[in-house]
């Protein structure tokens, strides 16, 4: 290294280096520079400043050109973004470019992704729950995977500490499943949800509940930002600041440390490994506009860059040392993919409360968490599944003709149908082994990067899981009093539900696991995985709260091992 | 549940029915390669047609039609930019079936005949795509059901958690190749393009931009309307 000019790398150097700016690198920024650490944010995708770049927040419906639907030339440039809604003219600049970043699809996996700050922060479902030691524990009960190195009880209080600092909005309900938290008040179910709920309740004698989603959402001002509005257009970008982000909490709060460099267009290609300390030294990073190389130094490096391209950059920062990728001796690295499977469930009509109707647009819904395989419930199957939906009155009505057109159509169109009840299964993927990422040199990305090769599918145990999901929600509505209850599935590929997770998982054992207890890697130990690819088992709940948690968790850890001069 | 709830609206947005080449293009995009078309792909006289048409499907009653609300140029725009060329190209010559038919049935163009004379057309027109996409509809699924006999495997043969063979998987399905049908796509486009203008959003439905709070019990008044979204 003689021929480093060393003022640069005086110039480069920070205390800590967080790779990515969504959920996870949003905290690792506010939690590292709020404790004093000098920190380099890296965002590989262009600046989205809060509110001024929400360019389509404002807009009323008619002044989209397509009413939100893409275009042509626009499926064209974005075939795997396509393939599901959330790719819409609605926050179309927030979606990648495809044919920039390809991958290969040994099966179908659904990669969606977002390269700008605040990464998927922005276009997140915002459903927020904790996981209970039921979750924590599934893995070493029924051998599936490892056993996760933590228990709920080392969890709680950064759930707590999240939580407070996020705005989730939710009711306690003393579900051991679902652990109660730190929320702001809930916000309304309508009254259709209202009866269904205390039909299910008294139905199964409490042994299933209902309640309502909690959600980032915030229902009161909370921590200088604006209560929601009700307008269910969060995908966009919120002008209020009233759904957690990186823009509209953490980043805020780091840039108030005066201790934050944010780099946009900043690609980080590899960490460097130093033999002589046997810790990272920096990263590589590509400037992702000019393709200009520049590295950068620190005592510390957090990897958020998502569960996917975390686990790239890892296998692809290869050293004598680690020759199969950064900290992989295991041979984990990569494998252990894992999504959740949805899109089955039911529906139906109610005839009841043809005298009501809402007012406003609540961005959330309900939620049935899990109640299979507990206690003395035993399926054929393991692990289980949560339920969310809703219950709304549109414009749907029994009796209209197919195809009906004219005036009586249109009046008929205009006035609330009957009031309608669903509910989607979202359920646990085991952590297979085989369904795994490799990265793929017969293809190289817009940055000359080689790519990510992809080889997951759900199996087995996942199907037969769908059976319970379909007709349970089906048996529930029903016991509720919903009339014309349809089951569906419409099949469910992994990706889709942007929940991928596992690839570097957290473990006892540096032998079968890439992280230990406090996401930091058994191999280089001042380095820290703490997005989704550190997950050890999936559950059945959206993850993204615990993303934060074990942030926030693993930032205290690291400053106070840095201050002990231990990293 | 944004997603269920995405697609849900949608679906009921359409009055509950939409074509299969609409759910296609909106819903899970579409494979077909875009058209290279600069221009318009329909004469002066086609477009004034689209606009008659969609005040057919949407006629002016106690609230504006269609055509006041301006979705003929909107299903035109549409057409060219969201719909791939078989579907482009069945628009295109359900517009020239439809001219003929008027000069068969009414010795006039279309656009000189009566609203009467154009609705008895436009009825014709969707009894005939009712039963065509029924029929083609069954005649697919009894092509899948077949496919699906002369593979004899049991799913609960699957030899291990670990095997996941082609039968059991739980991938979604191919989404039917349904021919694209004038009448649907035009049907679809009239409803998107009315209840989400200016118009049909603020006088057909009822839009509040910021409703500030949630309501999830409110009384129903009379002459309440839908809420456009």
């Amino acid at each position: 290294m003689s021929n480093l000019n060393t003022k640069a790398t005086a110039n480069n150097t920070y205390d800590a280096i967080v790779v990515g700016s969504g959920i996870s690198g949003g905290w690792a920024a506010k939690e590292l520079t709020e404790k004093g650490l000098k920190v380099l944010l890296l965002e590989r995708g262009r600046n989205i400043e809060h509110v001024k770049d929400y360019t389509t927040a404002l807009k009323k419906p008619w002044e989209f050109e397509h009413r939100g639907r893409i275009t042509e030339a626009q499926k064209e440039a974005h075939p795997v973004q396509k393939r599901d809604y959330p790719y819409s003219e609605f926050n179309e600049s927030f979606w990648v470019n495809d044919h920039d970043c390809p991958y290969t699809e040994v099966k179908r996996f659904d990669w969606y992704r977002g390269f700008h700050v605040g990464g998927k922060s922005l276009m997140w479902g915002r459903q927020s729950y904790r996981f209970s030691d039921l979750n924590f524990e599934d893995n070493l009960k029924d051998g599936h995977g490892v056993d996760w190195p933590i228990r709920y009880k080392d969890l709680a209080p950064w759930y707590d500490y999240v939580e407070k600092f996020a705005g989730i909005s939710g009711q306690n309900e003393g579900w051991p499943a679902l652990p109660d938290g730190q929320f702001l008040p809930p916000m309304e179910m309508n009254c259709l949800e209202k009866d269904v709920k205390k039909r299910i309740e008294d139905k199964w004698k409490k042994s299933r509940i209902m309640t309502i989603g909690r959600v980032a959402n915030l229902t009161v001002p909370h921590g200088g930002r604006g209560s929601c509005q009700y307008r269910n257009l969060c995908s966009r970008g919120c002008p209020y600041g009233a759904y957690f982000s990186t823009q509209s909490s953490t980043l805020p709060a780091a840039v108030a440390t005066n201790n934050l460099t944010l780099r946009p267009f900043s690609l980080v290609n590899t960490i460097i490994y130093d033999k002589e300390t046997q810790k990272a030294k920096g990263v590589v990073v590509i400037d992702s506009e000019t393709k200009e190389t520049i590295e950068y130094f620190a005592k510390i490096v957090f990897v958020n860059g998502s569960t996917l391209g975390s686990t790239f950059l890892l296998l692809n920062s290869t050293s004598n040392e680690h020759p199969n990728g950064l900290g992989n001796g295991s041979g984990q690295l990569g494998h252990n993919l894992m999504d959740h499977h949805f899109r089955c469930g039911a529906s139906g009509r109610s005839e009841d409360f043809k005298d009501k109707y809402t007012y406003g647009r609540r961005a959330n819904g309900i939620y049935i968490p899990r109640y299979r395989n507990m206690g003395n419930d035993k399926r054929d199957y393991v692990r289980g599944f949560g339920y969310q939906g809703g219950a709304s009155r549109g414009n749907w009505h029994a009796d209209v003709a197919e195809m009906a057109f004219g005036a009586e159509f249109k009046d008929q169109m205009t006035v609330p149908g009957a009031w309608t009840m669903g509910l989607g299964g979202f359920g646990e993927s085991l952590p297979y082994h085989e369904n795994r990422v490799y990265i793929d040199k017969s293809k190289k990305d817009k940055w000359g990067q080689p790519v990510l090769a992809i080889d997951c599918e759900f199996k087995d145990n996942e199907r037969k899981m769908r059976v319970d999901m379909m007709n349970d929600a089906a048996e529930m509505l029903e016991a509720a009093g919903i009339k014309d209850v349809k089951t569906y599935d419409n099949g469910s590929a992994p990706g889709m539900a942007i929940h991928e997770m596992g690839t570097a998982r957290m473990g006892h054992d540096p032998k079968t696991s890439v992280l230990n207890k406090w996401n930091q890697m058994h191999e280089v130990k001042n380095v820290f995985v703490t997005d989704g690819s550190c997950m050890t088992s999936a559950a059945c709940q959206n993850p993204s709260l615990t993303y934060m948690a074990l942030t926030a968790r693993a930032c205290d850890f690291a400053v106070s091992e840095l201050k002990k001069g231990n990293l | 549940m944004d997603r269920r709830e995405a697609v849900k609206n949608m679906a009921f947005l359409m009055g509950g029915a939409l074509s299969a080449t609409t759910i296609g293009v909106f819903l899970e995009g579409c494979n077909s390669p875009s058209t290279k078309t600069n221009g318009s792909l329909f004469t002066e006289d086609q477009l004034k047609m689209i606009t008659e048409v969609a005040d057919i499907i949407i006629p002016t009653t106690n609230t504006p039609g269609a055509k006041a609300a301006g979705v003929g140029p909107f299903i035109a725009l549409m057409v060219k930019d969201c719909y791939p060329e078989d579907a482009q190209k069945a628009f295109v010559k359900g517009l020239e079936d439809l001219e003929e038919q008027s000069k068969d049935e009414f010795k006039k163009s279309f656009l000189e005949i009566s609203v009467d004379q154009r609705q008895q057309l436009l009825s014709k027109l969707r009894d005939q795509t009712v039963v065509d996409t029924k029929a083609e509809r069954d005649a697919l699924d009894s092509q899948e059901k077949a496919d699906r006999e002369k593979k004899t495997t049991n799913p609960e043969d699957a030899k291990s958690q670990t095997e996941n063979q082609e039968e059991v998987s739980i991938l979604p399905k191919e989404k039917l190749n349904m021919k694209p049908r004038f009448f649907a796509i035009a049907r679809d486009l009239t409803l998107l393009g009315y209840f989400t203008s200016e118009t049909g959003a603020t006088k057909a439905y009822e839009y509040v931009e910021i409703p500030g709070r949630y309501d999830g019990c409110a009384d129903l008044k009379p002459g309440q309307r839908v809420w456009a979204s």
